[in-house]
């Protein structure tokens, strides 16, 4: 299966909404996945991230709303007849059947001729590189590999949108990587249109052409990953992407605040506050700095937390008034800081985002 | 103190136990039972003439094909039923399991003259008067036993997430639970088939109730006319039955040994 054999589709969710009696598990969610496009939904258990995947999936129905690819309406499709590929959290490979029948299941439910199964199963092997295991059963394969199975047998059936549901949380760290690299190669090999759905920020950010944040069943924000880091629309998503400490801050002027005596601006997207009003400032670890003692702007505190991450060392610093302050600084410069040890940092960025309290 | 307690087991002393109570119950009169058996005419030596005079009594052969046909139809009847309700009961029916459940337990509770005669009247006349009707009430009284091997073998299995699997991919209700719920689910299918079997084959009260002949039925009449012969039975119908449902035990283990071994 090349790019040219399947058009790629448009996915497009139209207000589309799911109850659970008085829960809203979805509401109103209007997304649209361009062809060939990759787009993960990003956000905490029970933003409704899965269900809305289960919707597309057609193993959910909807509440209101509408559900269309390539511009029909697919909301009354049975799941059967939606040719979705869908990649589960827990493989869900069928355990009596070997890796070359896993793949082939969808195939045989398809009425497709012995001799073109065949041959798509051969593609699919080679496509994620098991070739050699094709006789084994899903109990002989690693976790990795039967996650690779089960995309396997998603993409065979020449889906018309690829869906995945957090298909690399069951994974260890390492293998988690490989994968995901891997899915993002073939994605973009096969050109397919993509929906992926995950708690893990790092995942999302690292494979995706966009990244929907959700929270209470609504869609928060949707854009490019380095847009969604560097100008967060919310609060919500400036704290749920990238780390970010959160720092009581009041406000001295429009679109200016003062926090740990250092001025600074407060960015349009949080709306207007009053003068004089209480607000939570957030600032990402990476842009607050270590300066030096004589710096009158400063704010000191005492070095109370020191994770070493590799190149980078996460420093924690307790300040007065304020809760533990985490600073991302390069490893090389904090190698002679110790816990207990006094330090001076500031804020590098001239404007901030704002919560009220 | 507490190492001596701990290394202190009740283990060995728990399987002794129950290895002597096994023998003396299970085993002593069983044995009795084939020296019996194996006595020549008037009680003298050892012979194989009870076993002879049993296989050529009237009746023998048909009891013993209608009970086998019968015990056959009624497993297969139970597991079409049964399969595909245990499976939406676990799927979306959650709310109806209690009262399935309930339902299945009644013929444990209803006196089994009550359920004879009652549900008789119930069918339909052409079943009536047929044999096959028999075939109905060995269903309903191994739906206690049915429910819960299935049941059970559901519980370990990721049902939902296989259906929506298979359902993904575009395959019908019929080919998921075929292809991928059956299999997965062997082993309690092949229980619940062991239980209906045992039970339809060595069924006595309804049928000698609605005056059907059966091999049990047959061995009530034929062992009253010779009591070495009456013993020869209940021991080739034990022997039998023990290796029937050994056969089926074994082949069920096979089947599902197979998927380890072919890769």
């Amino acid at each position: 299966m090349r790019k040219s054999d399947r058009v790629s589709s448009t996915l497009e969710l139209d207000g589309v909404s799911r109850h659970f009696g008085p829960v809203k598990a979805l509401d109103g969610l209007d997304l649209t996945v361009k062809p060939g496009e990759l787009v993960a939904l990003l956000g905490p258990s029970g933003c409704g991230k899965t269900t809305a995947l289960r919707i597309v999936a057609g193993l959910e129905i909807t509440t209101t709303g509408e559900l269309r690819v390539n511009g029909v309406r697919y909301n009354e499709t049975p799941a059967s007849q939606r040719d979705m590929g869908m990649v589960f959290q827990s493989y869900s490979l069928f355990p009596n059947l070997t890796v070359a029948e896993n793949i082939e299941y969808g195939l045989r439910a398809r009425k497709i001729a012995s001799e073109q199964r065949q041959k798509r199963v051969r593609e699919m092997l080679d496509l994620v590189d098991l070739g050699p295991k094709e006789k084994s059963y899903p109990h002989q394969l690693s976790g990795g590999q039967q996650q690779r199975v089960a995309l396997a047998r998603a993409l065979a059936i020449e889906p018309r949108v690829l869906l995945l549901d957090e298909p690399l949380s069951a994974l260890d760290a390492q293998v988690r990587g490989q994968i995901r690299e891997e899915i993002r190669r073939i994605q973009i090999e096969l050109g397919i249109t993509t929906l992926f759905v995950t708690h893990d920020q790092e995942e999302a950010m690292a494979i995706s052409d966009r990244v929907g944040v959700m929270s209470h069943g609504k869609l928060e924000q949707i854009d490019t990953p380095i847009a969604l880091y560097n100008s967060p629309a919310t609060p919500f998503v400036a704290s749920f992407v990238g780390q970010a400490n959160r720092i009581p801050a009041q406000i001295t002027a429009k679109g200016k605040a003062k926090v740990l005596n250092q001025k600074v601006n407060i960015s349009d997207n949080a709306g207007s506050f009053d003068e004089g009003s209480q607000v939570h400032v957030i600032i990402r670890p990476e842009l607050l700095e270590i300066a030096s003692e004589s710096d009158t702007e400063a704010t000191r505190g005492i070095v109370a937390l020191k994770s070493f991450l590799g190149p980078t060392t996460k420093v924690g610093i307790a300040v007065e008034g304020a809760p533990l302050i985490h600073l991302n600084i390069a490893s090389r410069d904090v190698r002679k800081l110790e816990i207990g040890d006094k330090i001076a940092f500031k804020i590098s960025s001239d404007e901030v985002m704002a919560e009220r309290v | 103190m507490a190492e001596r307690m701990k290394k202190f087991s009740l283990k060995w002393p728990l399987i002794t136990l129950s290895s002597f109570l096994a023998f003396f119950i299970f085993l002593v009169p069983l044995y009795g039972a084939s020296v019996y058996s194996f006595k020549g005419n008037g009680g003298k030596g050892h012979s194989w003439v009870n076993y002879q005079w049993l296989i050529h009594q009237d009746g023998f052969y048909p009891s013993l094909f209608t009970s086998l046909k019968l015990a056959v139809l009624a497993g297969l009847l139970n597991l079409l039923l049964m399969v595909p309700t245990m499976v939406y009961l676990n799927l979306k029916g959650q709310r109806y399991k209690s009262l399935i459940d309930f339902l299945c337990i009644l013929p444990l509770i209803i006196p089994v003259v009550s359920l004879a005669i009652g549900a008789q009247v119930a069918m339909p006349k052409m079943l009536q008067n047929s044999e096959y009707e028999l075939v109905f009430f060995f269903v309903i009284i191994a739906l206690p036993y049915t429910y819960r091997a299935l049941d059970t073998s559901l519980q370990t299995v990721a049902l939902k997430t296989l259906v929506e699997a298979s359902r993904s991919l575009g395959a019908s209700w019929s080919r998921t639970i075929i292809r991928v719920i059956v299999p997965a689910i062997r082993s309690g299918i092949t229980g619940a088939l062991f239980l209906t079997f045992a039970l339809s084959i060595g069924e006595y009260t309804i049928t000698s109730l609605l005056h059907w002949e059966t091999f049990p039925t047959w061995t009530v009449v034929a062992a009253q006319q010779n009591i070495l012969g009456a013993i020869a039975i209940s021991v080739f119908s034990f022997v039998s039955a023990i290796v029937l449902l050994a056969a089926i035990a074994l082949f069920a283990k096979k089947r599902s040994k197979r998927v380890e071994v072919e890769a």
